[in-house]
């Protein structure tokens, strides 16, 4: 997997959350979606998580700055055995 | 429907949202499928598709605790409006309780909550003392820990009225300490139990205990926690324990306008007993201690009785002839439920929802407190579309679930304690007391006497064939001669006049042992030989030896017998009956390595009395 694969992927999780249509690219952020407000971020993360059957570790997702970074996460976790 | 559906209703406007909402809200299984609802029921507001309208104005409900209360408030929001009690919602700051609490001047009393949500922070809740500290020091502050929060309960409460829903404390689900947790009241997690149990017991009426950790033990403690939600963003718990918690706010915000269900109505063929007794007779049900089916029906029944014990009015609703479905309630040994429990027995061919408006009618009730329970789909969708008021379980396929399905059904649940409770209380303290003075007497003749025994025996019955059959079968220490036999030989017996078989069932005030002795006489001219005699060793040194003896010698009396007879064939495992017959006053006539025989001459016996109410005896009429 890739970080583009991983972004279709999260693209469908996104889809199911999200009223408005988002368009994921690596360099969006929550900033940029009036709609990804800490209600939907929550879900979105379980969502995320149970998808990609990953659990991220205290703080990390805080510390990604767009969907790329994030992307990148879910790849490092995925990556683990 | 699923949820994109759900989703384009909401996209395109549609006013079928709401009821497709409510449905999927009570179908949700989870944290993440309830939040998703949730933030769609935002959403759809936003969007000004209005929701029907509620019936009054929301609910003032204030939550505050020692936890960040988002995402919790969502879902609480939620799901009161879904169940038809709309909240309006006040949120304390993370950890900022006490302070609101104590302020008269701020936020929390602007608002005017008619309710408060209370979540104590679990960081406050520890012992600040040593594992190995004195217990009465260690349980002095537990009291106080309680007591504490209680005090924030009660000035809430005075200040504004509102009723208080308080969590008690999650239990630690890690493996510190081991084996030493146990002892000592230091420790995490027995610390919070002592401090849950002082706050439960010791609640001001306008509290209700929402039990975190009832909830969290349910779900399982691992679970339930979360220190990564903790870690983030001062989390409760799991999404799982979220998730629960919520529900159970929910539940108690709705029965606080809510009165519990008053009447429960049964069916009965594969939901009180196995089997249908009209096809199968009443020796062909399946009900009692001989087969595992047999013994969860009567475990449901036991359930069923302790419900009416709390004052649950039980009905019974069935297609039946009268005849045939009474029968079982007046004859069956088995049955726990008997006609004097029921308050109201429909047994014809009428519809059910028919039925039930008779009764509704009849108990001067309203349909609404009805339950109805069936094993039968088809009758619970007819009461669905005819008496759409009462509430209906359709029982699952296993009967070993039937209790826990009922438990769950969470509609019999009494409501918060009111001054008659109190009072009653305190009547039942002072009979405790009572007893507690007889469970200390140590003259055995007193203990026996204080366990209120009421014995019944009954000549052998095709009924009980099955489970006399079983017990001979399996009994093997206190049996005399170990002589097994199958049904069919157990009713060759019955209907052999040279024979006399009968059985002994016991209970006392702790409950119904069943039937616990068997014997079988074979009387040959004057004398009464004991082919069998044995006991279930859960009743021993209780007198039933002395009870049996008693029917036997007045059943060989009755048939001009001048002697009884007795023989113990040794076993491996019967050692505990060797001198049995010695004991009760029985003279040795024979000794051989293989046999003991014994006589007693029944002109010089006099039974001895025991503290056994005998209410029923063999071969009479009952």
């Amino acid at each position: 997997m890739n970080q583009a694969e991983v972004i279709a992927q999260l693209q469908t999780i996104f889809d199911g959350v999200f009223l408005e249509p988002v368009v994921l690219t690596p360099a969006i952020s929550a900033q940029d979606v009036p709609e990804w407000d800490s209600l939907t971020h929550i879900s979105l993360m379980v969502a995320v998580e149970k998808a990609f059957g990953v659990r991220f570790r205290v703080g990390e997702v805080e510390n990604t700055k767009n969907v790329g970074e994030f992307a990148e996460l879910i790849l490092k976790r995925k990556q683990e055995p | 429907m699923d949820l994109a559906n759900l989703k384009s209703l909401l996209l395109n406007g549609r006013p079928e949202f709401w009821p497709q909402l409510t449905a999927l809200t009570g179908q949700a299984r989870d944290f993440e499928e309830l939040f998703l609802l949730s933030s769609w029921r935002k959403k759809a507001e936003a969007r000004k598709l209005s929701p029907p309208v509620p019936p009054g104005p929301p609910l003032k409900l204030a939550i505050l605790g020692g936890y960040s209360l988002y995402p919790l408030h969502e879902l609480v929001e939620h799901l009161c409006a879904m169940q038809g009690t709309p909240v309006e919602v006040w949120l304390g700051d993370y950890d900022n309780y006490v302070a609101e609490i104590m302020d008269e001047g701020g936020g929390l009393y602007a608002f005017g909550p008619q309710v408060v949500l209370l979540l104590p922070a679990e960081s406050r809740c520890k012992y600040s003392g040593r594992l190995a500290d004195p217990r009465a020091v260690q349980q002095a502050e537990a009291a106080q820990t309680a007591a504490a929060v209680q005090e924030l309960a009660r000035t809430v409460n005075a200040r504004t009225g509102a009723e208080i829903l308080l969590t008690n404390f999650r239990l630690p689900a890690r493996h510190d300490l081991g084996a030493y947790r146990a002892r000592t009241l230091g420790a995490d997690g027995t610390f919070r139990q002592w401090v849950n149990l002082e706050m439960g017991l010791n609640a001001p009426a306008c509290v209700r205990i929402c039990d975190v950790a009832f909830l969290a033990g349910r779900i399982g403690g691992l679970h339930a926690a979360d220190p990564r939600g903790w870690f983030e963003t001062k989390q409760p718990g799991s999404p799982a324990l979220l998730f629960e918690l919520a529900r159970e706010v929910a539940h108690l915000i709705a029965g606080l306008k809510r009165a519990p269900k008053k009447v429960l109505v049964l069916d009965l063929d594969n939901t009180l007993w196995g089997g249908v007794v009209a096809d199968d007779g009443l020796e062909g049900i399946e009900l009692g201690d001989t087969s595992p089916r047999g013994e969860a029906f009567k475990a449901f029944q036991k359930y069923i009785a302790s419900l009416k014990q709390r004052g649950v009015l039980l009905a019974v609703c069935s297609k039946n002839d009268h005849v045939t479905a009474v029968e079982p309630f007046e004859k069956h040994p088995e049955m726990v439920l008997r006609l004097s429990d029921i308050v109201s027995f429909k047994a014809n061919w009428e519809p059910k929802s028919e039925n039930l408006r008779r009764m509704a009618a009849e108990l001067n009730l309203g349909l609404d407190s009805f339950v109805f329970v069936d094993d039968n789909p088809a009758e619970i969708e007819i009461v669905r579309q005819f008496a759409p008021e009462v509430t209906t379980i359709l029982l699952g396929p296993d009967p070993a679930e039937y209790v826990g399905q009922l438990q769950d059904c969470r509609l019999f649940e009494p409501g918060n304690i009111t001054a008659e409770d109190a009072e009653r209380t305190d009547q039942y303290r002072a009979e405790a007391g009572r007893k507690a003075l007889e469970t200390t007497v140590t003259d055995m003749g007193a203990y026996l006497e204080s366990l209120a025994m009421e014995g019944t025996f009954s000549e052998f019955t095709a009924v009980d064939a099955p489970r006399l059959s079983q017990l001979i079968n399996k009994s093997n220490q206190f049996n005399l001669t170990t002589r097994r036999r199958s049904e069919a030989e157990v009713l060759a017996v019955m209907n052999d006049p040279s024979f006399i078989g009968y059985s002994m069932r016991l209970k006392d005030r702790f409950g119904d042992h069943g039937l616990i002795a068997i014997v079988i006489g074979e009387k040959a001219g004057d004398t009464l030989k004991i082919d069998t005699w044995l006991m279930s060793c859960r009743v021993l040194k209780r007198q039933v030896e002395e009870a049996v003896l008693g029917e036997l010698a007045r059943l060989a009396r009755g048939r001009c017998c001048q002697r009884l007879e007795g023989v113990y064939l040794p076993t491996a495992k019967n050692e505990m009956v060797r001198d049995f017959y010695g004991r009760m006053g029985f003279a040795l006539t024979a000794e051989t390595e293989t046999r003991r025989e014994y006589e007693l001459k029944l002109a010089a016996f006099q039974p001895v009395p025991t503290q056994i109410k005998i209410t029923r005896h063999a071969y009479e009429p009952s």
